[in-house]
């Protein structure tokens, strides 16, 4: 029984919850990349409270675990509030509010890489905060920021598999269903651990093209003379 | 145009960081097409009384007087609208490092001045041509020479338009043969009569081109005269020491 | 709200939580050690293999390895009947490659020059690892250690999905039985926190501490 015949027939749903899987784990990470730049910020040009909060919300999703967080959210939220909402929704805003708590670590750096001569300089042209961070700090943050943003791609795609408690049926999800209906876990779940792994350093390999695409000479390193 | 119009005032200025006082309550006036040089030992106080000046903190006594209106009189007043009349070159070249040399020049055009993207690169090329780095436009800082970057340093201030420019020790973090295109660029500016405040140990610049020299020690200024009095012969004993030490080095009479 | 015996049960949780994320460390140390030296000290050809196998984890949801241990090889082996083991061996493995990257990183950290001293002193290869690398590189790994060990205790959460009585299970649980719906899980959060929070921080702490005793970095 080790043929792959099955594979044609639910090929098709492995594709759609692959699918589930690319676009759970983009609108995590593109949130999280939105929120964790202004928590990013707000640690690194904030004043105590802000710090204080921010360090909070970052103890919180950093320190306990995606499932909880998707139980608690997708199963509270409806409770505390009456908001019903889809799982798919309640896994994506969890997806970002956790990503950001990570992705705010990587900003962070990067951002107290850049020289702090540059933001007087900036400053002593007249320029207002807002238009140092849009102009001066956030250009080469997420220049510098690539290569150590990358590891929150990967950990993010994989955390993704996290959704099928749930019920999202991404990629393991419906690795979990095939298996169950197939009766082939060793071939199913080999099948979805090679897709994963493809997927992964396919992408990693884009974004590193990204990367020697915008990077700027001498952008990042320490040496300033 | 009044020949004698003050374009920048510190009146009275001083500054605590903490219990240490940096500042005593200093008064100092730039006139219009004046150049002024500020002498004297690191840690005197220099670069914080430039800053404050350049409206980049602000002092804890005192204040500034830009073009007749005291900046700190009224917190309505736009402090960055006034910094971006008032040009800074820092010790080090603090270019923006994901931007070419253009580009530096034109940010604070595009963004503050709110300029057309043409109106700023020509205004840009204006500046960098004064500064003799017009091949070097599209390099990127990490491409250029610390003496190159401060060239373009100086450029990104001047396009600006600022009704004086203060610079603070702009050759210090340069190596010595990197020193002397700098210097010249300066001179060329004094000059032209651009309006200049000037921290610096370059002695034949001071004497060249500055209108008044001002020593400085201790958070003070003990006394300003033109050139030739101050650096022959300066009334107080601290210049006197110093100058003696200072010129002593560079084997001048 | 929720009751003290619900508090009560939910901390009954915490040993399968505690002893899967410790023996899934000591399995990864055991693995991650000797995967570091054949990446780095032995020929292409092994090196290569313990290179693709901390590939393969990097790139790969721990969950996939934990429903293929126990929903594949459960049939073949005996120990992956277990769930509990099922998770401790995929995590152990996955940590593994995770430890020989924190051993990697921390043993190229250690400057050159010092090799270069070794070397001049008349060390050789062994010698250097033992008495130079070594002590150097297990304190500059400390504070990633640390990490990997709250790392551990997050994802061992995944060991509910194959119905493993941990923390989270128990959680669930109180939201079946008593129709509790958030409180269970932000009270299991936060002792996940207690969890992960001082383990984290201490080993950061130290690794700080020591790194400046010794001048490291």
């Amino acid at each position: 029984m080790s043929s792959f015949s099955w594979l044609s027939w639910w090929s098709p749903f492995i594709f759609k919850g692959f699918l589930m899987t690319l676009k759970m784990s983009a609108a995590g990470l593109t949130g999280g990349f939105v929120l964790g730049s202004l928590l990013a910020l707000g640690d690194v040009y904030g004043g105590k409270i802000t710090k204080a909060v921010v360090n909070a919300y970052v103890e919180f999703f950093r320190g306990s675990p995606l499932i909880v967080q998707l139980l608690m959210f997708y199963y509270g939220i409806p409770a505390l509030t009456g908001y019903e909402w889809s799982a798919v929704t309640a896994g994506a805003i969890t997806l970002m509010l956790n990503s950001a708590a990570y992705q705010k670590g990587y900003f962070k750096g990067a951002m107290e890489s850049i020289p702090k001569d540059q933001l007087m300089a900036a400053r002593s042209l007249g320029m207002s905060t807002r238009q140092i961070v849009l102009h001066i700090v956030l250009p080469q943050t997420y220049r510098i920021v690539i290569p150590a943003w990358s590891n929150e791609f990967v950990s993010l795609t994989k955390s993704t598999s996290a959704l099928l408690i749930i019920g999202i049926m991404e990629l393991t999800a419906t690795a979990m269903t095939i298996s169950a209906l197939t009766f082939k876990p060793l071939q199913v779940y080999s099948v979805t651990a090679i897709i994963y792994f493809i997927w992964i350093y396919f992408a990693l390999k884009i974004i590193e093209y990204i990367y020697e695409r915008i990077r700027i000479p001498g952008l990042g390193e320490t040496k300033t003379l | 145009m009044c020949a004698s119009e003050i374009v920048l005032e510190g009146k009275k200025i001083g500054k605590k960081y903490g219990k240490l006082e940096v500042l005593r309550g200093i008064s100092i006036r730039i006139k219009r097409g004046e150049t002024k040089v500020i002498i004297g030992p690191s840690g005197s106080g220099k670069s914080t009384l430039l800053r404050i000046l350049g409206l980049l903190e602000p002092p804890t006594k005192g204040t500034v007087i830009f073009k007749g209106m005291d900046v700190y009189a009224s917190n309505k007043l736009n402090l960055n609208k006034i910094r971006s009349k008032i040009g800074f070159v820092f010790q080090q070249p603090s270019l923006f490092r994901h931007l070419t040399a253009l580009d530096n020049v034109k940010l604070g055009l595009k963004v503050v001045r709110k300029m057309r993207d043409d109106e700023a690169k020509r205004k840009a090329l204006e500046a960098l041509r004064l500064v003799h780095m017009e091949e070097w436009i599209d390099h990127y800082p990490a491409q250029l020479s610390g003496g190159q970057q401060q060239r373009v340093a100086i450029a990104r201030a001047l396009a600006m338009d600022p009704d004086v420019l203060l610079m603070d020790e702009p050759t210090a973090s340069l190596d010595i043969e990197l020193t002397w295109e700098v210097i010249e660029v300066m001179e060329e500016l004094a000059k032209k009569g651009i309006t200049m405040l000037v921290v610096t140990h370059e002695i034949p610049f001071a004497k060249e081109v500055a209108n008044e020299i001002c020593f400085m020690s201790e958070g003070m200024i003990h006394e300003c005269d033109i050139p030739e009095n101050l650096l022959r012969n300066p009334k107080t004993p601290r210049a006197k020491a110093f100058l003696k030490r200072l010129i002593g080095e560079f084997g001048g009479r | 709200m929720i009751s003290l015996s619900d508090f009560l049960f939910l901390l009954r949780g915490l040993p399968v939580t505690v002893s899967i994320s410790f023996l899934a460390f000591a399995i990864g140390f055991i693995l991650g050690i000797p995967l570091t030296f054949l990446r780095l000290y032995t020929p292409k050809y092994s090196a290569n293999v313990a290179e693709a196998y901390v590939k393969l984890f990097l790139g790969i949801p721990v969950l996939v390895f934990m429903l293929f241990f126990y929903f594949g090889l459960g049939k073949y082996v005996a120990i992956f009947r277990s769930p509990f083991l099922s998770a401790v061996a995929a995590l152990g493995f996955r940590s593994g490659a995770y430890q020989s990257q924190i051993f990697k990183t921390a043993m190229n950290s250690i400057p050159r020059d010092q090799l270069l001293a070794a070397k001049a002193l008349g060390m050789n290869k062994l010698q250097t690892l033992r008495y130079i690398i070594l002590p150097q590189a297990f304190i500059v790994a400390l504070p990633g250690l640390g990490s990997e060990i709250a790392l551990l205790i997050k994802d061992s959460s995944y060991s509910f999905i194959l119905g493993v009585l941990d923390l989270t299970m128990h959680a669930d649980i109180l939201r079946r039985a008593h129709k509790l719906f958030f409180e269970p899980y932000l009270i299991a959060a936060f002792l996940y926190i207690a969890l992960t929070f001082p383990v984290a921080n201490y080993l950061d702490k130290l690794g700080s501490k020591l790194n400046k005793k010794y001048a490291l970095r």
